[in-house]
């Protein structure tokens, strides 16, 4: 090893990464990720607008209604118009879901009989409407299971529900977004840098001073990627602090396995973007590859839009092809739940993602030849 | 036992041959000078023998054999390598002393006071000493060049391998570069490689070797390679064939019965295209379809200033061409050549001054649109289609000029057969020697028969002969069609051709006249080089 060697390569790259304003990038691209996504994507939905059309003007009905009025969830409007005009009200995008209540509601339901409530949802975005769905029968229920204690009727027959979310029990959207987009902008943004820094001395030709000069390869590529490591080391405690101070994350697991788990993490992103800048000779081309290769499996196999084990087939096999799903379990575990090392499948994944960055770190060592083409 | 010792070096890559079959020797402090076209296979060589490729065949540097880039790994302690490019191994970033920093840790040079004085030694002969600070991005193209060997040159390598150090660089630049590696090799007794376009370099050193189409054709002492060709070169006389003309000289391989002449460097290329049988077409020009009334004086600039910035390109500068003039327009890199030429064209606005093209005052692009059909242009990079044929390209160019399809048809086939492209008509450019794109870049800026034609460095990169037949073409086109031409070159060889040469430095003129006139003041001079450095250096 020719420290000197090494240590003059690590100082004129952060040299150029200064004078180039590239450190820019490697500082704004993760923030100004996490932040706009973290804002942007909203997966529950509050305040969606309801039309209940009340045939029956009954005390029952008008509880059911008084229901939907008292939530967050919804913004009710009762309204005396017919069928055809709510349901163009909702072809208009006027409104997302009708209710109807029928006219003899109360009194079918005091004899005990069955009823039917006609549910209409807009369902142009299927999520939304599955959930808007799931919340009109819930507060449904809710209100039929209260009708019936106190109409005293016994409760058998009807559903109780009994629902508990666990992990994240407020049902925040950043608490489950937000630590998926730790996991997107690692992987992209070094990946993006370490592209970028071989492919660049080939392009503008002072590659040569690499070949002709006595270092060997692994000495070039721990001093092109130690600049990089480092610089984006720091991004793994200002996204921390972004998660947990800004967006208000809890954090219930081990900061050491955080920031562990997450060095070796960027380790991987590293050694992607120098395997695609080894076999790549335009910045351009260099570029566009990684973020191809590393933007879209990090948000489709992030977990943030859904889990890993709800996938079948070719995701569910895609999915473990990526670091991403590895990476981001320990990551939400961390950040929610926090069972640790105590959980063998964290180990496990812990073991996979060293066995990543060993192969594709290798890979490129072997690929990357001191010599012209 | 020599030096180095280079047995059958064969560099083949994927389509084409590098280099096959080149062998060579060499002792300490000797300079090696490799000439050629490019593609000949000089850079291949080089780059086996700094081993940077992969290559057939050995070489053996000071006892050491090796026959692979990881083999040549022991060896690159002692070479060093400056690769072809102006800048290419700079950082544009860094400021001079922070490359010179670099380059001596990446070598792992102790810095003692005997470094400390070997490195300023390096700055002062390259003149850098005052611009250590300055960043390499914002050097002139020479002092880049200078930059880059004085960093090769920071380990004090026993072998090095120059591709091209000179190749675009001024004349002054150029001369500073030789005297370094000239005490160098004295100092430090260095194997010195240098591959360079220009013959009067070649000359000056020891040993030569020819290369052409991936071989070495020809070795030896300049005298002895001169020696070689005496038999064939004779004094310029019109000859029908296989013989070429070029630079005052005919070289013929059958006996001629005129002078025998003193053969150059340059020559060689002449003669071995004449043994290959390579004989160029004759080149033939018809007058034009009609005479056409051109105005005695074509073009006239007054005045002419051109800012970017802070940054002065053009200052003041006044030009005038004659009808039927050659007028070469000589200047360093960044001397504002290129500039002037865009702003007679209307693609710089003109910042002051006056200009009157074919007797209209230019004042607005209005009063251009009118004279587009009466110039032809051919940029320094061709600008030609390359994913369109030779004749697709021409036809193309007809159209935007709004030629019959016809009389464009028509003229294509003859400007084929003239320029002699003809067989190269359903070929894309990029799969042609840069010759023969030359050759059909003129054709295309001959279509609209132009009064005047505005040439930007068009013989860059063009190999000799090529060279000497474009010449051919200008000068035949001048005589047809008294027809007038600006043309910018830095090959000073070439300001010979010309009938009126006009020098620029740092945006300013500082010298116009006839040939004739040039030689008469300077009689001392031996090539126009000559008189071109003192004034570079007159001025300084």
């Amino acid at each position: 090893m020719k420290l000197t060697t090494i240590k003059a390569y690590i100082l004129k790259e952060f040299m150029e990464l200064y004078r180039t304003r590239l450190i820019i990038m490697v500082y704004l691209m993760p923030s100004m990720i996490v932040l706009l996504f973290g804002y942007g994507i909203r997966m529950d939905v509050t305040h969606a607008r309801i039309l209940i059309i009340d045939n029956d003007q009954s005390k029952f009905s008008q509880m059911l209604t008084s229901k939907f009025e008292h939530t967050k969830y919804f913004n009710a409007k009762v309204l005396h118009v017919s069928e055809k005009e709510a349901l163009r009200s909702i072809k208009q995008a006027k409104t997302d879901a009708v209710l109807i209540i029928p006219s003899s509601f109360e009194k079918r339901l005091l004899h005990g009989q069955k009823s039917e409530i006609g549910i209409f949802v807009d369902a142009s975005f299927p999520t939304r409407a599955t959930t808007i769905e799931g919340y009109i029968k819930g507060t449904v229920l809710d209100t039929a299971s209260e009708v019936a204690q106190r109409g005293g009727l016994s409760a058998k027959g009807l559903i109780t529900l009994n629902q508990r979310t666990l992990f994240n029990q407020a049902m925040r959207d950043e608490d489950a977004i937000v630590p998926g987009l730790i996991g997107l902008v690692l992987l992209v943004a070094p990946a993006i840098l370490a592209a970028l820094l071989i492919v660049k001395e080939k392009e503008e030709g002072t590659i040569f001073n690499f070949y002709a000069s006595p270092l060997s390869k692994g000495e070039f590529l721990l001093a092109k990627l130690f600049p990089a490591f480092l610089l984006h080391s720091i991004n793994i405690f200002i996204l921390f602090l972004i998660a947990v101070y800004i967006f208000n994350v809890p954090f219930r697991g081990s900061f050491m396995l955080y920031w562990l788990s997450s060095e070796l993490y960027i380790l991987i992103s590293l050694s992607i973007g120098m395997l695609i800048s080894v076999i790549t000779s335009r910045q351009i081309v260099a570029v566009v590859l990684t973020v191809i290769i590393t933007i879209i499996p990090g948000f489709l196999y992030s977990g943030m839009l859904m889990p890993i084990s709800s996938m079948v087939g070719e995701s569910y096999i895609e999915a473990h092809l990526f670091p991403v799903m590895y990476y981001n379990h320990i990551l939400y575990d961390t950040f929610l739940i926090g069972q640790g090392l105590g959980s063998k499948k964290i180990i496990m994944y812990l073991l996979i993602l060293v066995g990543f960055a060993v192969v594709l770190f290798s890979a490129g060592t072997l690929l990357l030849k001191k010599e012209m083409k | 036992m020599s030096l180095l010792e280079v047995k059958n070096i064969r560099v083949s890559y994927k389509k084409r041959l590098g280099i096959d079959n080149a062998s060579l020797e060499a002792n300490s402090g000797e300079i090696i000078g490799f000439i050629g076209a490019d593609g000949a296979g000089k850079s291949s060589l080089m780059h086996s023998i700094a081993g940077v490729i992969r290559f057939e065949g050995e070489v053996v540097y000071d006892g050491i054999a090796y026959h692979s880039p990881k083999e040549a790994e022991q060896v690159k302690p002692f070479i060093g390598l400056m690769p072809q490019g102006i800048g290419l191994v700079l950082y544009n970033t860094l400021s001079v002393g922070e490359h010179l920093e670099f380059f001596a840790d990446i070598r792992n040079v102790k810095k003692d006071e005997k470094f400390q004085a070997y490195k300023e030694k390096l700055l002062h002969m390259a003149g850098l000493s005052a611009f250590i600070d300055r960043e390499a991005g914002k050097l002139s193209g020479g002092m880049m060049q200078k930059l880059s060997l004085i960093c090769t040159l920071l380990h004090r390598p026993k072998l090095l391998i120059l591709d091209e150090p000179t190749t675009g660089v001024d004349p002054l630049s150029r001369l500073e570069l030789w005297e370094i590696l000239d005490s160098i090799r004295k100092e430090e007794g260095t194997v010195i490689l240098v591959s360079t376009a220009y013959m009067q370099e070649a000359s000056k050193m020891d040993k030569i070797f020819l290369f052409d189409e991936g071989e070495i054709i020809a070795q030896g002492t300049n005298k002895e390679l001169i020696d070689s060709i005496r038999p064939y070169v004779y004094e310029e006389v019109t000859c029908k064939e296989e013989c070429l003309s070029f630079n005052k000289r005919t070289y013929s391989l059958k006996p001629l019965h005129v002078n025998r002449a003193e053969p150059t460097l340059e020559g060689l290329f002449f003669v071995n295209a004449l043994k290959k049988k390579k004989l160029l077409p004759q080149v033939v020009i018809a007058k034009r379809d009609k005479e056409i009334a051109i105005p005695p004086v074509v073009m006239q600039a007054y005045g002419i200033t051109k800012r970017f910035g802070s940054f002065t390109a053009n200052d003041h500068v006044d030009i005038e061409l004659k009808r039927g003039e050659i007028l070469g327009l000589l200047g360093a890199n960044g001397a504002g050549k290129t500039t002037f030429i865009k702003m007679l064209l209307g693609l710089y606005p003109i910042d002051e001054g006056e200009l009157t093209l074919l007797e209209k005052v230019i004042k607005s692009g209005d009063d251009r649109q009118t004279l587009k059909s009466k110039i032809g242009y051919v940029s320094q990079h061709f600008a030609l289609y390359n994913d369109m044929t030779v004749r697709e390209n021409l036809i193309y160019f007809a159209n935007m000029h709004q030629i019959p399809l016809k009389t464009a048809l028509n003229r294509i086939e003859q400007y084929a057969n003239e320029l002699g492209f003809k067989e190269y008509m359903d070929e894309l450019p990029t799969a042609l020697p840069l010759g023969v794109n030359q050759r059909f870049s003129i054709a295309a800026a001959l279509l609209h028969e132009p009064l005047v034609l505005f040439l930007d460095e068009p013989t860059s990169g063009v190999d000799t002969i090529a060279r000497a037949q474009f010449w051919e073409i200008l000068k035949k086109l001048k005589e047809q069609w008294n027809i007038s031409i600006l043309i910018t070159t830095h090959y000073m060889s070439e300001a010979e051709y010309c009938d009126r040469v006009l020098l620029l430095k740092q945006g300013k003129k500082i010298a116009d006249d006839t040939i004739e006139n040039f030689y008469k003041t300077h009689p001392d001079a031996k090539s126009f080089e000559d008189i071109f450095l003192t004034y570079y250096k007159d001025v300084e």
